[in-house]
């Protein structure tokens, strides 16, 4: 039963944001109609599509999308591995989390947009300095959510842990924390992801040749707004994918351990 | 091959614990309390909620250290958790990652125990809960009963001396709880290991155990103790055994009825 039935399921989960894309562009189309504007300030969806396929075509909007997710990707990763296991140790030990969280709470308000400026003053506009920016976004969220993953491990399963052969602390952290741990771990990479896309896209507005901010900043120079509209959409389409193959990922790990 | 090991004796010798509060009073929770539990012996203990059953319970797997007194496994004092005493907790504490079979292999990850002997022992004790089938499967695919299953499978798994139950079918429904109980009393009969068995169902204490000791409220103390000596499986609707049940009642709504009286310090 549950066979017949999956694909129709899966229709009706996308249904909501196909109904939600073509009221979007309904009431653009009617403001556009009504007010007459400038192309050059807000050009109709039907240009919007005709710039849309150009750059799809000549390969432009999958090189400059390409560059901000290797970028994404890179920090991310660089993120995941210095946070993760740190978070482990910190939520495991009071010592440690009190030694390193006075600089968290004080690092983390500051946005990663914030760190633009310096990360261009100090590594000018290469792509160090975006990995460092996507870096900041990145690292915190991972971190936090690793750590409240640690603490939010059952006791009654450390109980577990320790009558069915975990003698040691190294072991149950091992056997029993770390795995316990991990829901909230790829909640934190998740999360993460998606700070990490923001930031890049405003990095590249500031410094960079490429990628999906420079081709919005670039459309705002150029006073050609499909082009800034071409990335927005392309910037929004791409995130909400990413965040659906994460969301996939979780659920296939939550169910199969 | 996996040793067959009896039960052993467990002797608890004036165990005491005493909790020191923010205010810096010390309540005292526990105690003094002796028993002297037979090899192979099935003691079930009931009490009132927050008669400290459960803190005498985790002192004796070792999570908890006693104010004074100490308990003994053979002539060993207990000085923290071991295999040896395993335990069945009232949620479960299945770990949710790993599949029903990796569960029950959990407590036999040692040298001494080649990974072919592991997968065998694990899947001769889910035949004995009458899971063999559920082995790949994961623990949420589960009903609760199923759970408290694996979690039996994995106690009995690792050969234990004594088994410590946490209330183990508390959050069942009444069926299931029946059916268990009698699963438990099988799978006892069969193994020959020493039980502690926590509860506050009275009914659950009469079909189930050799004796029973009922406990007093805070500082919990041992307030009666009876031998059940009806064959087993029993029925506890027998004019005998209900009895019984209203003698233990009686006691337990003293205890009750004490901390809930004004000036008890228990509000």
């Amino acid at each position: 039963m549950s066979f017949s039935l999956a694909p129709l399921r899966k229709i009706s989960r996308v249904l909501p944001f196909i109904y939600a894309a073509i009221v979007i562009v309904a009431v653009w189309q009617l403001v556009v109609t009504v007010t007459k504007p400038e192309p050059s300030v807000l050009p109709a969806p039907g240009a919007v599509a005709i710039a849309f396929e150009h750059l799809l075509r000549n390969g432009e909007l999958a090189t400059d999308a390409a560059y901000s997710l290797a970028r994404v990707v890179v920090a991310w990763l660089l993120s995941a591995i210095i946070a993760i296991p740190l978070g482990l140790l910190m939520g495991s030990s009071q010592r440690l989390e009190r030694l390193v969280n006075p600089f968290v709470e004080l690092f983390r308000p500051i946005s990663p947009l914030a760190w633009i400026p310096m990360a261009i003053l100090w590594f000018g506009i290469g792509e160090s300095g975006k990995i460092f920016v996507v870096f900041i976004g990145t690292f915190f969220p991972i971190l936090l959510s690793t750590v409240a993953g640690v603490k939010e491990v059952d006791p009654v399963l450390l109980h577990a842990g320790r009558v069915f052969g975990c003698t040691s602390r190294t072991s149950l952290f091992r056997r029993v924390v770390v795995p316990a741990a991990m829901p909230s771990v790829v909640v934190g990479l998740r999360v993460a992801f998606g700070t990490g896309w923001a930031a890049i896209i405003a990095a590249e507005l500031v410094a960079a040749h490429t990628g999906l901010g420079y081709l919005i900043a670039n459309g705002m120079d150029v006073l050609r707004a499909d082009l800034v509209l071409v990335g927005m959409i392309a910037i929004g389409v791409l995130g909400f994918l990413f965040d659906a193959v994460f969301r996939y990922a979780q659920q296939r790990y939550s169910r199969h351990g | 091959m996996s040793v067959v090991n009896a039960g052993k004796r467990l002797c608890i010798e004036g165990l005491t614990k005493t909790y020191a509060t923010r205010s810096g009073e010390s309540v005292a929770a526990l105690g003094p309390i002796s028993v002297d539990v037979r090899p192979s012996e099935f003691l079930v203990i009931v009490g009132p909620t927050g008669c400290g059953k459960s803190t005498l319970l985790q002192i004796l797997a070792g999570f908890l250290s006693p104010t004074e007194g100490r308990a003994l496994v053979g002539d060993e004092p207990i000085i923290g958790p071991s295999i040896d005493r395993s335990m069945v907790f009232q949620s479960y504490a299945l770990f949710p990652w790993l599949s029903v079979l990796e569960n029950v292999e959990f407590g036999l990850q040692r040298k001494d125990i080649s990974k072919s002997q592991r997968r065998e022992i694990a899947l001769r004790h889910l035949k004995m809960v009458g899971l063999q089938d559920f082995a790949n499967k994961s623990i949420d695919e589960l009903s609760g009963g199923m759970k408290q299953r694996v979690a039996i499978a994995r106690a009995f798994a690792v050969d234990p001396s004594i088994m410590l139950m946490d209330e183990p079918f508390g959050a069942l429904d009444a069926l299931t709880r029946r059916l268990l109980q009698r699963e438990l009393l099988r799978i006892w009969h069969e193994q020959q290991r020493t039980v502690v068995f926590i509860t506050h169902s009275v009914e659950e204490a009469i079909f189930l155990a050799d004796r029973i000791l009922v406990m007093s409220s805070r500082p919990g103390q041992i307030k009666a103790e009876w031998s059940v000596t009806a064959p087993r499986p029993r029925d506890v609707t027998s004019e005998e055994l209900r009895q019984l049940e209203r003698k233990i009642y009686a006691l337990l709504d003293e205890e009750l009825m004490k901390s809930f009286s004004p000036g008890s310090g228990i509000s």
